[in-house]
């Protein structure tokens, strides 16, 4: 197949949604082997040593801070990966993943909860281009989101005292990781009946599911290592509900061990699934608001590859990444269209197209304080995310045209500050011990028009429009370069004002 | 599920915890003395509604735990691995004015203490049973699906947006922000009526009114206050200019929209808050929600410098959702949220504004009464309370809900029917605070369906 070349602007923006941020490198790359051949290649590649591993060996150093208590080391192996992992695709599927399918570091308890949520990520990460049952049964198993969701050790109902099974994950497996609370047409749209959305389950079907999901725990009695945190739970059947369940309609009985998988083939099979992992991951990878025909599209790709199998992650995510609407021009010029890019992604992609190095160990931190970027993976308040799929601000001009801007969910008088505060010293000294390697863009600082077009490549695919980079251009060459510090001044200011503009941070 | 509430970083002021209302005249009064006179000239014309959102669902029955013999004895029943003990409700036991009917007795939960004086004193009062609704329902009605129920009941998002929208996720004004339009016209800084502290809630959106989000600690400046970038003043101009600059895209310009209303807004507010330093609202403790009631006393300490008369503010404080740890947990955060309602109750008296400021309680729904082992499930109707000076305390409004399983107000493990709406909760705040009853349905597209002997409940 003759295929046009790809250009550095397409490549750029390809990564801005493929990665965690696009490097020149990357760039390079892409234009060499073309999309395809590039996911191709980064399908293939193995994945980075896991959070797990990584953090004991961190621990083999000497430093047992990195496992113990909430976070410390959590932060820096997932920066670490993030910004610096060779496997970006994975890495961006995988927050991706973690957006919707969520995890927060300050509501899983039990010992040792940097270990559960690295145990996790290294789920959402292996399965990341598996298939979406295998993922979802390891959730479920996954000792994180049984204390996150406070079902591991959920008990069946005592008729003495009145004491009902935990709904809790029962509820949000089917509302925000599989079915969505309305049904769907595969196109993504709401099926309606009599003019009125139908609801995908009720609460007896809540009610029925948790009975099935009673009886998980640890898989051994060993509190004195984290090593079971990382083993899937297995059901005590003595405390798990044994009797006949009815779930969707159909009925699932006898021990966990057998009824819990059965509840989830059910839930799997369920046609909201496609069209609802569909329009997540769309969300959080190119569009904000995809087409009808492009959630349509993604969604058969999910519920056949090609080869019979439903499910295929790494299937779903070629069909998001390569199609046409967001791969050909229409959308750079339409106004409706595009995402914005959330904190974390404008921050790692400074980090990533600016060689960000550690002195040490990725020591940058919980980023969530509002003071930083308000958001950092794996530190959500709640199930709920940071953003919300179908969020709408009121007041603007999205909400207006009926659209939604997930993202804006993070936007606020203060935010949109305090994320240019946080930058300017960041891109200026770093943050912790991570620094930008200025080196290879400082080459190009001499020629401002070389500078700023190389810089709005890198953090914002060229798509930004002329009078604005006219602007940054003229501010760039106002800086004089008789002074020592005059070029590193101009790659601060082509950062910074490139991450000021709104149209920078809104990528078509 | 939510987390716990985030204790801020600043040390805490033990005088706050002990300090109930005789207190605060002798000790406070040097410190706080002038920020009485600042408040007074604006004092006389000057309305707030203040929106203390627990988000997660807090759990109605050991908030509010029904404590007569036989209520008592129905409770333990139903919840005894999470019950409170009758002796530690002792000491809380409520006497209202006006006793319940058929003997009900409740006591509020042992940690929220310090807002106990205020109900003896008639500066607090509780309403029982108050969720979301589209018209009155009764059980049968319920079963039966005769009438319309708010979609997605007991699920978390839906239920927030319907307690402060009247409408699902996906809402596009709240009743907040619909009363901040009625009311923004006469507010000489428009954009300063509806206030949240906590980030963004659809409950301060209104038709025209949008809400201006501000943190604890007062107003972000851009570049803190550097007036160069990298050295460069010419290059802070224009971060400055593309910041504000329309976008190509309608995420772009409404991004941009929200960077000029914060840098329009930020000289006044930065400037008036000068006018009202931390140090002088010493009555609050360590605690997030305390750090956004205070900078909502801060403000309203300055609301004549800032031209505003009628606000409507909204803090809130995560981590309600207890499926676990409700005996162990939850008292920490009702015990953080009576200290700050407290403290903010407090700080308005010494301002000299108690009895034009009120703070009144919402949550995402009530939990159920059954436990799950050491937690409760997500349920409907719950209890909740409103402070002020011009609240008509020592009462408890609404019914008192028969405590059990399938009694006419449950409708499955102790989820309360709701036997009091959001409606016609919100449409007594809106009341007191201005809206006329023409104007209510508008507020309150479902109030209508209520009939109007019932629009008030009596506690303002």
């Amino acid at each position: 197949m003759v295929r046009a070349p790809v250009t550095q602007e397409e490549a750029s923006r390809f990564l801005l949604q493929a990665t965690m941020g696009a490097t020149r490198a990357d760039i390079d790359k892409v234009m060499t082997l073309g999309f395809e051949g590039w996911i191709d290649e980064q399908m293939a590649m193995p994945r980075e040593i896991s959070h797990w591993d990584w953090l004991v060996s961190v621990r083999v150093e000497g430093d047992r801070s990195y496992i113990s208590g909430t976070g410390y080391g959590w932060d820096q192996t997932i920066w670490r990966q993030l910004i610096g992992g060779q496997d970006q695709l994975r890495q961006r599927v995988g927050m991706a993943l973690l957006d919707f399918l969520v995890v927060g570091m300050d509501g899983v308890t039990g010992s040792w909860p940097t270990m559960q949520v690295a145990a996790y990520m290294d789920v959402l990460m292996d399965n990341a281009f598996g298939n979406y049952r295998t993922l979802i049964g390891q959730i479920t198993t996954s000792t994180a989101m049984g204390s996150f969701l406070t079902y591991l050790d959920n008990r069946k109902g005592d008729p003495v005292s009145g004491a009902e099974p935990d709904e809790n994950y029962a509820r949000e497996l089917m509302q925000l990781f599989t079915l969505g609370l309305h049904q769907l047409n595969m196109d993504g749209t709401p099926l309606l009946a009599g003019g009125e959305p139908i609801e995908t389950y009720g609460s007896d079907d809540v009610a029925q599911l948790a009975r099935v999901l009673t009886g998980l725990t640890y898989a051994n009695a060993d509190k004195n290592t984290p090593d079971r945190l990382r083993l899937p739970m297995i059901v005590n059947e003595s405390i798990h509900e044994g009797g006949a369940s009815t779930v969707l309609g159909a009925t699932v009985s006898g021990p966990g061990a057998t009824a819990i998988p059965a509840a989830l083939d059910i839930i799997f099979r369920h046609p909201n699934v496609a069209p609802f992992l569909a329009l997540n991951l769309i969300k959080r990878l190119t569009s904000s608001n995809p087409s009808p025909a492009y959630v349509a599209s993604v969604a058969r790709t999910f519920v056949d590859n090609g080869r019979g199998e439903r499910g295929d992650l790494a299937a779903t995510v070629r069909a998001i990444l390569l199609h046409a609407e967001v791969r050909g021009p229409g959308a750079l010029t339409n106004p409706s269209a595009g995402r914005l890019r959330d904190p974390v992604q404008r921050f790692t992609g400074w980090a990533r197209a600016f060689n960000a190095v550690t002195a040490g160990k990725w020591k940058i931190g919980d980023l969530s304080a509002i003071t930083k970027l308000g958001q950092s993976p794996g530190r959500s308040p709640s199930v709920f995310g940071f953003f919300r799929p179908g969020y709408s601000a009121p007041g603007t001009q999205v909400s207006g045209a009926g659209l939604v801007a997930p993202e804006f969910q993070l936007v606020n008088e203060q935010t949109v500050l305090s994320f240019i505060n946080f930058m300017y010293t960041t891109v200026s000294g770093g943050v912790g011990d991570v620094k930008a390697d200025y080196t290879e863009i400082l080459a190009k600082a001499t020629d401002a028009n070389a500078l700023v077009d190389e810089v709005v490549l890198l953090l914002a695919a060229g798509q930004l429009p002329p009078a604005t980079v006219a602007a940054i251009r003229a501010a760039v060459a106002s800086i004089s370069l008789s002074k020592s510090d005059g070029l590193i001044n101009r790659v601060g200011v082509a950062i910074m004002l490139t991450l000021a503009s709104p149209d920078g941070l809104v990528l078509r | 599920m939510h987390l716990n509430q985030h204790h801020s970083r600043r040390s805490f002021l033990t005088r706050s915890a002990q300090l109930g209302l005789a207190g605060v005249a002798a000790p406070l009064v040097n410190t706080l003395g002038w920020i009485g006179e600042a408040a007074a000239a604006s004092a006389s014309d000057y309305k707030a509604l203040v929106c203390v959102f627990l988000y997660g669902g807090n759990d109605y029955a050991n908030t509010l735990a029904p404590y007569d013999d036989t209520s008592y004895a129905a409770y333990l029943k139903a919840r005894p691995s999470v019950a409170l003990t009758r002796e530690a409700l002792a000491p809380m036991l409520l006497r209202p004015d006006q006793a319940l009917p058929g003997g009900r007795h409740y006591a509020l939960a042992p940690a929220m203490a310090p807002l106990l004086p205020l109900f003896d004193q008639g500066k607090m009062a509780m309403l029982l049973n108050v969720g979301t609704l589209m018209e009155p329902t009764t059980k049968a009605q319920y079963l039966a699906k005769t009438v319309r129920v708010p979609p997605k009941l007991f699920s978390h998002n839906d239920q927030q947006s319907f307690f402060q929208a009247s409408h699902p996720e996906g809402a596009a004004t709240g009743w907040g922000g619909r009363i901040g339009d009625l009311v923004a016209a006469g507010n000489g800084s428009a954009t300063l009526t509806c206030i949240n502290a906590s980030g963004n809630a659809v409950y301060l959106a209104g038709r025209q009114a949008i809400p201006y989000s501000v943190s604890g600690s007062g107003p972000v400046p851009l570049l803190r206050n550097s007036k160069t970038l990298f050295g460069s003043a010419t290059s802070a101009d224009t971060l400055r200019q593309l910041m504000t600059g329309g976008g190509q895209t309608l995420m772009a310009d409404d991004y941009a929209k929200v960077v000029r209303r914060s840098l329009d807004t930020y000289a006044q507010v930065n400037a008036a808050l000068a006018n009202a330093p931390e140090d002088n609202f010493g009555l609050f403790p360590d605690y997030s929600l305390a750090d956004q009631l205070k900078l909502v006393a801060r403000m309203m300490s300055v609301s004549s410098d800032l031209g505003v008369k009628r606000q409507v503010f909204f803090v809130s404080m995560g981590g309600f959702d207890r499926h676990n740890g409700l005996v162990t947990q939850q008292p920490n955060m009702l015990g953080a949220v009576a200290q700050s309602m407290k403290a903010f109750y407090d700080t308005t008296v010494t301002m000299g504004i108690a009895d034009r400021v009120t703070s009144f309680t919402a949550s995402d729904f009530g939990r159920t009464l059954s436990a799950d082992r050491d937690g409760s499930d997500h349920g409907w109707g719950g209890m909740h309370w409103v402070v002020g000076g011009a609240v008509k305390g020592r009462q408890i409004i609404g019914k008192p809900p028969i405590v059990g399983s399938n009694t006419p107000d449950d409708v499955g493990r102790g989820r309360l029917l709701p036997t009091t709406s959001v409606d016609q909760y919100a449409a007594t705040l809106a009341s007191w605070f201005g809206t006329s009853d023409g104007e209510l349905t508008t507020v309150l597209p479902n109030l209508a369906a209520w009939d109007r002997s019932s629009w008030n409940l009596g506690f303002l």
